[in-house]
């Protein structure tokens, strides 16, 4: 058995959105989950008797069997805690294709919810237990401060910097201007609007940065054949792939890249059975600017150095030549980690995203990047099987 | 020296992996493990060389000289015994041995800070028992 004998076996079939996203005070972690679940299940055409897979992507004291009991979930025969942070969307994704095609479940619930901007947020990456790291003592407080050397380092071994990364934040943010659920719809973003963004990190000014949020977001993923008889279009799984460098920021090698993107790409290219030039569109997981360029560099869509050129004059935006992040992304719609990507790229090919879709597409790549370029995933999604 | 900079800020945890380096630290010594197996120092601190998977090791002393491998400065406190030093420099440093440590670079201006910059060990005694390892630019 091969993962090509996979390809194009699994859909995705429902997508759940949760009413509000971005500044949504007074709510938990949980019922943001439990809406976005139950969206997912309608937005599918089916019961919620019919889910007997989840897989969480647990926000701090998540436990899956507990979400599942505040679901109404009691039939589950696949049930798990999945977590490698920005990467974890793409993994549970194939994951449940295993799942699906094999038999163990027929519906599976992919699901992610949090509190971030507005409930208690224990800070991410603060090491999530055992001794105080080092890096506190010194200052170094969040992924933007890691992600900041990475790009520094990239800026002194080829051609990039804030020139490049202005045009990524500009394109994604024009995307978001045509997405009402975006946090910044109605926010445009010049370039002199970009350079005049706070330091936060530098070389990273805040408009570099992605977005904390409130919400959840679900998807729901089946056999083709049974994709065939629900209510929306099937997107069908062609390709994933995974591949973890996993060295922390300080101990690196590959913060310059190549990412884990060049070696989980190559897998879900040859599992999808293409070539990177038969992708139409990307949504590619942007916690930083720098990210995008990183993981697209890492795929093999250009060389080291050859970023701004690839990114200029708007050609991954709105109309352009090749469309990346269409939804605004983590940085302009909303950080729902890797649900935000590889949903948009769910909606896109399904043909439903209003004023943002984009005309003739057939396969978009979706990328997930967790820890500081730790981990990766990779999807690549077909309209057609 | 103490440096009343230093007060209110988060200070290193000590494991079981992790105690003989802060303790030489204090001692003013930059020490890393060398794998008995294969030979490759390593940090940070582990029972186990992450190149050779074997278990024991001895504490070998850094000479201190070291090279600005990446940097960022930080326009914006994320803890309030910071607050004061804003803009800092965080940089990763390269030893002359090949180790790699996250630190602050200190004694320059931010702005004078680059990749490749050379630089030496400054040891900052926080309290009496513990000593923070930065570096400065060579003099």
């Amino acid at each position: 058995m091969d993962l090509g004998d996979f390809r194009n076996k699994a859909a995705i079939v429902g997508v759940g959105y949760t009413k509000e996203q971005g500044t949504v005070p007074g709510r938990s972690a949980l019922s943001f989950a439990q809406e976005a679940a139950k969206a997912a299940i309608e937005d599918a055409g089916l019961k919620k008797d019919d889910i007997d897979g989840l897989l969480i992507q647990p926000t701090i004291g998540q436990q899956s069997y507990s979400v599942a009991a505040k679901l109404g979930l009691n039939n589950l025969k696949l049930l798990a805690n999945e977590d490698v942070m920005g990467a974890t969307a793409p993994c549970i994704t194939a994951h449940a294709m295993f799942a699906v095609v094999t038999g163990q479940a027929n519906y599976v619930l992919c699901l992610y919810g949090t509190a971030s901007k507005s409930g208690s947020f224990s800070g991410m990456m603060m090491g999530g237990g055992g001794a105080m790291p080092p890096g506190p003592a010194y200052g170094v407080f969040g992924a933007n401060m890691e992600y900041g050397l990475a790009a520094r380092r990239a800026m002194y071994e080829y051609n990039t910097g804030p020139e490049t990364w202005a045009e990524i934040a500009m394109s994604q943010r024009k995307w978001a201007n045509l997405n009402p659920r975006a946090t910044f719809y109605d926010r445009p973003m010049s370039k002199e609007d970009y350079l005049a963004e706070p330091w936060v990190a530098e070389p990273f000014r805040r408009a570099d940065c992605c977005l904390v949020s409130d919400g959840g977001r679900a998807y729901i993923v089946t056999s083709a054949e049974r994709a065939k008889d629900l209510k929306e279009p099937p997107v069908y799984i062609a390709g994933v792939g995974q591949s973890h460098h996993t060295p922390d920021i300080e101990q690196s090698h590959h913060m310059t890249g190549p990412t884990g993107a060049k070696a989980s790409g190559e897998m879900a290219l040859k599992m999808a059975d293409i070539k990177l030039s038969d992708i139409d569109a990307c949504e590619i997981y942007d916690c930083f600017t720098y990210t995008v360029e990183v993981t697209m560099q890492s795929y093999g869509f250009f060389q080291p150095g050859e970023g701004y050129d690839f990114f200029k004059d708007g050609r991954t935006g709105p109309g352009g030549e090749f469309p990346v992040n269409t939804s605004g992304g983590l940085l302009s719609e909303v950080y729902y980690m890797g649900f935000t990507p590889l949903t948009e790229g769910v909606m896109q090919l399904r043909g439903q995203c209003g004023e943002r879709q984009v005309e003739n597409l057939n396969h978009i790549l979706v990328s997930g990047n967790g820890g500081i370029l730790q981990t990766h995933g990779t999807v690549i999604l077909r309209r057609q099987q | 020296m103490m440096r009343n900079q230093e007060m209110g800020k988060p200070l290193p945890g000590i494991s079981e992996e992790n105690k003989p380096f802060w303790d030489y630290m204090k001692q003013h010594e930059f020490r890393v493990q060398k794998c008995l197996g294969c030979g490759k120092l390593f940090y940070p601190p582990s029972m186990m060389c992450p190149h050779c998977q074997y278990m024991e090791s001895e504490w070998v002393k850094l000479s201190g000289k070291a090279k600005v491998y990446s940097f960022i400065i930080v326009h914006q406190a994320r803890h309030p015994a910071f607050a004061k030093e804003v803009p800092y420099v965080v940089a990763i440093i390269e030893t002359e041995e090949g180790i790699r440590y996250t630190t602050n670079i200190i004694g320059c201006k931010p702005e004078e800070v680059y990749v490749d910059m050379p630089v030496d060990i400054v040891y900052e005694d926080v309290n009496d028992k513990r000593t923070l390892p930065k570096f400065k630019p060579v003099s």
